[in-house]
């Protein structure tokens, strides 16, 4: 099947495009270490413009598929994916080791429309509404956690009114509203802080701290986009894998 | 009212801290490009806890980045309904001031909500309220307070002249 881009389409031209890459290389249809068409290739080869692939290869190599080498082209990276590894049956929301006690201040429960770079990352026609949900993780009184959450309004519209203090988010999306998560996407990188997001985590202002991306998804739908900033010190990310059973 | 209104959904929603420039791109993206476009335009401004604070229409945007507009309402009122044109230079306005303009978050230009109506309320109270403020729209609150649509003229105005001359 040969895979092209859809007009039609909600979806950007370039995440499209994004889409269509990462198969190729997923699938083995371009190697490791070879090299991908050039920029003038790929819009031939799909019809777009060049400012569509260059945003698609440049949100390719940012995550880790894809390498420019200056002066010699684009190659595809070896990621280094952990096969048959799949999430523990109880996946934690928070990432806390088990049995730390934490408390949740709730910043922001409200609705805003999808941004640019949200589009991107939440799979979202631009005129569907978003429920914007902001809160500050503490330990011992300690901020340790700053996490956004962005899902569509259409998934779950009553975790509008739902009590985010004491209710976890995952509880509210597959108890409440009857979605199971079936896929978990975590994006960990380092982030410069906005002067805000430096105070609510009680830090000095022009700060960076890791910032963890996940992306759940109930089947082949996504769910939602959480932007979790973490305290540089006072815990740990905590992440467990286990092998599936063949 | 329940009758009469537009489901609170059917308008884009925003928070206060976004700029001028995200609304105008969400006015491009949510009622332009999809041709959804109520008339009036508008777009909803929340706080965290998703209170309305206030609403904006592609006018109000227009002023938020051209101080020239922003001012016409003081001008008309110093002229006693004198229909003269100022005079400006056109070329001026919209140039590269307004870009600066469009960073400054919406909370600095929207129409404050101040003025709600019931759900129960009679359309007679809705025309009342909308004319003596001059409203284009008018949130309609359910019994629990909660924003739930908005009410334009021209339902108030179907249904009100309506009763009065019979088609």
């Amino acid at each position: 099947m040969k895979a092209i881009i859809d007009r039609e389409s909600h979806k950007k031209l370039y995440l499209q495009l994004y889409e269509i890459m990462k198969v190729k290389m997923e699938s083995g249809e371009w190697e490791v270490d070879s090299q991908i068409p050039t920029e003038d290739d790929l819009c031939r080869l799909f019809d777009v413009s060049k400012a569509t692939v260059r945003l698609a290869v440049s949100e390719l190599s940012r995550q880790g598929y894809l390498k420019r080498q200056q002066g010699k082209g684009t190659f595809v990276c070896k990621r280094i994916i952990p096969e048959e590894l799949s999430m523990v049956t109880s996946f934690r929301e928070l990432m806390l080791e088990a049995g730390v006690q934490f408390t949740t201040k709730v910043l922001a429960q409200t609705v805003m429309m999808p941004t640019e770079d949200l589009a991107l990352n939440l799979d979202v026609p631009e005129d569907k509404h978003l429920i914007y949900i902001k809160r500050l993780r503490l330990v011992n009184s300690e901020p340790v956690l700053l996490q956004e959450t962005f899902i569509p309004r259409h998934i779950c519209p009553q975790l509008l009114e739902e009590n985010l203090e004491t209710t976890s988010l995952q509880e509210i999306i597959q108890d409440h509203c009857g979605i199971p998560i079936t896929r978990v996407q975590d994006y960990i990188s380092i982030a410069s802080l906005t002067r805000t997001e430096c105070e609510l985590l009680g830090l000095s202002s022009e700060c960076v701290a890791l910032m963890l991306e996940q992306l759940l998804f109930s089947r082949a739908a996504q769910i939602s986009y959480t932007r979790s900033l973490k305290h540089p010190e006072r815990f740990k990310f905590f992440i467990e894998l286990e092998r599936t059973p063949r | 009212m329940k009758d009469l209104m537009i489901d609170v959904f059917e308008f884009p929603h925003i928070p206060y801290w976004f700029t001028i420039r995200q609304a105008i791109d969400i006015v491009k993206k949510a009622l332009i490009d999809s041709e959804k476009c109520y008339h009036p335009m508008a777009i909803l401004v929340f706080d965290e806890k998703y209170n309305l604070l206030g609403t904006l229409t592609h006018v109000d945007l227009l002023k938020g980045i051209e101080p020239a507009l922003a001012n016409i309402q003081a001008d008309t009122a110093e002229r006693q309904g004198s229909p003269a044109i100022p005079t400006l230079d056109w070329t001026t306005l919209f140039t590269q001031n307004s870009r600066g303009l469009a960073e400054r978050p919406v909370s600095e230009i929207m129409v404050p909500a101040r003025i709600f109506v019931q759900t129960e309320d009679p359309a007679s109270k809705a025309v009342y309220l909308m004319t003596s403020h001059n409203l284009v729209l008018l949130p309609v609150l359910d019994e629990g307070k909660k924003l739930v649509g908005l009410v334009r003229m021209l339902e108030l105005f179907d249904v009100l002249s309506g009763s009065v001359v019979k088609s």
